[in-house]
């Protein structure tokens, strides 16, 4: 690794003390289809990243071209400033990988599976192989061919979390775990975060990335349609009031950035773009006997950015 | 047939169609040029009698192509070269055919969704069946129409076609009664492809050695022999065939009704204490993989070097007269008279037969590429070009191995007759396999490389081309140049002449290149799943 990092030239070797995960305007095109449209993403060292997408929009793509699996159609992606496409072994020593559908070896067990993933990785950490596969409840005698999706899964998560790689790439890595096997893997990600590794996760389990994610990218169609922290992203959509009257709901009248709603014969729901307090000051004037106000949840943010995706 | 069931027959029979085809083509191809090719080379009664002398008794020919009834009739002449080879060719198809469609399917899950639908066990048995019944169909008439094309009367061409795809039909019957036994879709091709090999072999003994004629009641392909097309023809016998295939397919319905779905009879244990034995590297991964499939090749390849080895001692030119044994050498099949020439000839079927084994190799990394583990692979610190390179080698390796011991034990079964070869000329005449299987690993690598999901097909379809060009194309009177164009033309008949020396460094330098370009494509391809 040290190696690499000298023979990089000296413009690189700051990006990749900082970046983990940088591709510019990379694209892929399958015949026709074009499954990725100039992506610029930068995903910092120790962050949790979420990319988000619903089934088809090129969350798959995305990690195939940053393994170097398949060739971009133009622009370029880099791990750790080593190109993805022409060096992707240097790339590859650092980072691991969980594919969305675990492919293993149908007659290897458990044990062997992970041993072998593990010499081919280079080495890993035993004592936590073992401590993993504890707490994920496997069993390590069983051929991969007798196991459940869910039980592969694990096998795959397991063999790349012991390998305490720098960058750990999860495509969808909990769509056959149970609910007791997604809080352990949770729980995993945060420790990842605070050894300092970086996660790039792939998901369109949205409380998943809600919980573990600092920074969260919105895929639609093969292009990037929103970024930023939770935060961010918050604040840039609408806030949710809910308020419940003593009588039947008042009509407000038009309000700027105010957009309401009926949430039952005495409740309504707004959702306010900007300033609250012209909200606050007409309501001023009514029986209010509740209200509440929170932030839209990740969900709602993500189905914002979709209502309309028919139109691309 | 219901609606449901005729939708999953007609799935069926989109999956085997490209199959299906292939066959069919060879088929028809075959049956056309037998009886175009026996007018040119025989043109007069005289030539067909003496053809027939020399022929119709000798060891080495009987071997591959059965026991003539008839050689001095165009009809007689087809039946016994046609059949011969095309009821292999048959019972290969009826077993992949019913294997295909009856576990492939199912080991891939997609019998779950199938049997969750509106449809039995019952249902779906029959409707698999009713594609396999459909492909079979599609031979028959490819052989009526070849023979027909080539000028063989309607009825008998007809008796004939029926004859050969007869021996489909008990194959499909094994193939769907190993498919119950096995637990996998793979021991089910193993388990088939060993009864349907020992079924050869009974043939090849029953045609060979002499007293054992009576064998021959014991296997679909003598049956095949004994309705002797154009021969006093015995329809009766049909009933064998007919009775054999309704039992076979009958047992594996009943299994299929009571069986777990995904497991076989045979069970094999889910749990294991781990064995870290090649595991360090993915082509040690990989031997660990195929190894018991290269037990299969080498357990088969060196018992039928064996009884080759032990035939070529009852091979003499013994009451052959001068004149014949010239005709003999002109067809440029060697002196097959005298026990060398005799293995020098059949030894042209171990390079067929480790061409092929390289195709298959080149198959299960293709299947690794497919099913995704590929990518598992080169997401780790793995290289594109190691992984290939590997392969390649193990193949390479795996095919030095089978072929020296093809010679190896051809020399055991000679010498326990008391015939006196140098070991040394039958482990050249193995080695001789090599520079054509090699180059045919190669070109497989090649179309693995340019075109991955075609890749097996072309590779399986490149080495049969070849072969059957080498048997037809100077039959047929084809330019030299274009007889030329197949490796088979070029292999010397070692241990009787010399191993062509030039001809192995060409073939041998044709595959590093094709090896090189290989590789050097795969590196840059996108890895593609089904």
């Amino acid at each position: 690794m040290t190696q690499h990092r000298a023979e990089d030239r000296s413009g690189e070797s700051r990006e990749e003390q900082v970046l983990a995960i940088r591709t510019q305007a990379l694209s892929k095109r399958y015949g026709e289809v074009v499954a990725l449209a100039s992506l610029d993403l930068q995903v910092a060292r120790g962050e949790v990243y979420g990319y988000l997408g619903p089934n088809g929009a090129g969350k798959t793509t995305t990690l195939r071209l940053l393994l170097g699996l398949h060739r971009p159609s133009s622009g370029s992606a880099a791990l750790f400033g080593l190109d993805c496409w022409r060096d992707p072994l240097a790339a590859h020593r650092r980072v691991a990988y969980v594919a969305g559908e675990p492919a293993l070896w149908p007659s290897l067990t458990a044990e062997e599976t992970l041993d072998f993933l593990a010499r081919l990785h280079g080495g890993s950490d035993a004592a936590y192989t073992r401590e993993l596969v504890r707490r994920f409840q496997l069993d390590g005698s069983r051929r991969l061919r007798a196991m459940s999706k869910g039980n592969r899964q694990k096998v795959s998560l397991i063999a790349a979390l012991a390998t305490r790689a720098e960058l750990l790439l999860l495509d969808e890595p909990t769509s056959g775990l149970d609910p007791l096997m997604e809080v352990a893997f949770r729980e995993c990600i945060k420790e990842a975060q605070d050894r300092g590794q970086t996660v790039f996760l792939s998901s369109h389990i949205l409380s998943e990335v809600e919980a573990l994610c600092d920074r969260v990218g919105i895929l639609r169609a093969g292009r990037l349609v929103d970024e930023g922290s939770l935060q961010e992203l918050r604040h840039l959509s609408a806030q949710i009031v809910e308020v419940t009257f003593a009588g039947a709901s008042p009509a407000l009248g038009p309000l700027p950035g105010v957009h309401a709603q009926s949430a039952g014969p005495h409740a309504m729901r707004y959702e306010v773009s900007g300033a609250i307090g012209p909200l606050i000051a007409a309501l001023a004037a009514h029986p209010v006997t509740a209200l509440s106000s929170r932030e839209p949840s990740l969900e709602e943010i993500f189905l914002h950015h979709y209502d309309g995706s028919k139109e691309s | 047939m219901s609606l449901a069931g005729r939708a999953l027959a007609r799935r069926a029979w989109r999956d085997a169609r490209v199959r299906v085809v292939a066959f069919g083509y060879l088929f028809l191809i075959y049956a056309y040029v037998q009886p175009v090719g026996y007018r040119h080379a025989y043109p007069s009664l005289a030539d067909r009698a003496a053809f027939a002398r020399s022929f119709g008794g000798n060891t080495a020919i009987r071997l591959f192509y059965g026991q003539p009834h008839d050689l001095l009739s165009i009809g007689g002449y087809c039946a016994w070269r046609v059949s011969g080879t095309l009821t292999i060719a048959a019972a290969a198809f009826g077993l992949l055919a019913s294997v295909r469609a009856l576990r492939t399917e199912e080991d891939a899950g997609r019998a779950e969704l199938v049997l969750a639908g509106a449809l039995g066990r019952t249902a779906a048995y029959r409707s698999s069946l009713a594609a396999i019944g459909a492909g079979i169909a599609v031979l028959w008439v490819a052989e009526l129409a070849g023979s027909l094309a080539g000028g063989l009367a309607l009825g008998d061409s007809a008796y004939m076609a029926l004859a050969t795809v007869s021996v489909a039909f008990v194959c499909a019957g094994i193939g769907a009664l190993a498919c119950q036994l096995a637990p996998t879709r793979r021991v089910a091709l193993d388990i088939g492809g060993a009864a349907v090999g020992l079924l050869f072999v009974l043939r090849v003994v029953a045609d060979t050695a002499g007293g054992a004629g009576w064998l021959r009641w014991a296997t679909p392909l003598g049956w095949a022999e004994e309705l002797r097309p154009f021969a006093g023809a015995r329809p009766l016998v049909l009933v064998l065939p007919v009775l054999a295939g309704v039992l076979l397919l009958g047992l594996a319905w009943r299994i299929a009704l009571r069986r777990d779905i995904g497991t076989g009879l045979l069970r094999e244990r889910d749990s294991a204490p781990a064995r870290p034995g090649l595991l360090s590297s993915p082509t040690r991964q990989a031997l660990r993989g195929e190894r018991s499939s290269l037990a299969v090749w080498l357990v088969s390849v060196g018992a039928f070097a064996f009884i080759l080895g032990t035939i070529s001692s009852s091979v003499s030119a013994v009451g052959v007269s001068k004149k014949i044994q010239q005709e003999i050498a002109r067809l440029g099949v060697g002196s097959i008279l005298t026990p060398v020439g005799y293995l020098s000839f059949v030894f042209l079927f171990f390079v067929l037969a480790i061409s092929l084994f390289a195709c298959a190799q080149l198959s299960a990394a293709r299947r690794e590429e497919a099913e995704g583990r590929l990518e598992t692979l080169l997401a780790l610190p793995a290289t594109r070009g190691a992984w290939l390179g590997g392969r390649l080698l193990l193949a390479g390796a795996a095919a030095v191995i089978l072929s020296l011991a093809a010679g190896l034990f051809a020399w055991v079964g000679a010498a326990s007759q008391g015939q006196s070869i140098a070991l040394s000329r039958m482990l050249e005449a193995g080695a001789n396999c090599l520079p054509a299987a090699l180059l045919f690993l190669a070109l497989a690598a090649l179309a693995f490389a340019l075109l991955p999901r075609a890749a097996s097909g072309i590779a399986y379809t490149l080495v049969v081309l070849a072969f059957l060009w080498q048997l037809v194309g100077s039959l047929l009177g084809a330019p030299r140049w274009l007889v030329d164009l197949t490796p088979f033309q070029h292999i010397g008949l070692v241990p009787a002449q010399a191993l062509r020396t030039g001809s192995a460094v060409v073939m041998l330098g044709i595959a590093a290149l094709a090896a090189a370009c290989a590789l050097a494509v795969f590196r840059r391809r996108d890895i593609l799943g089904q």
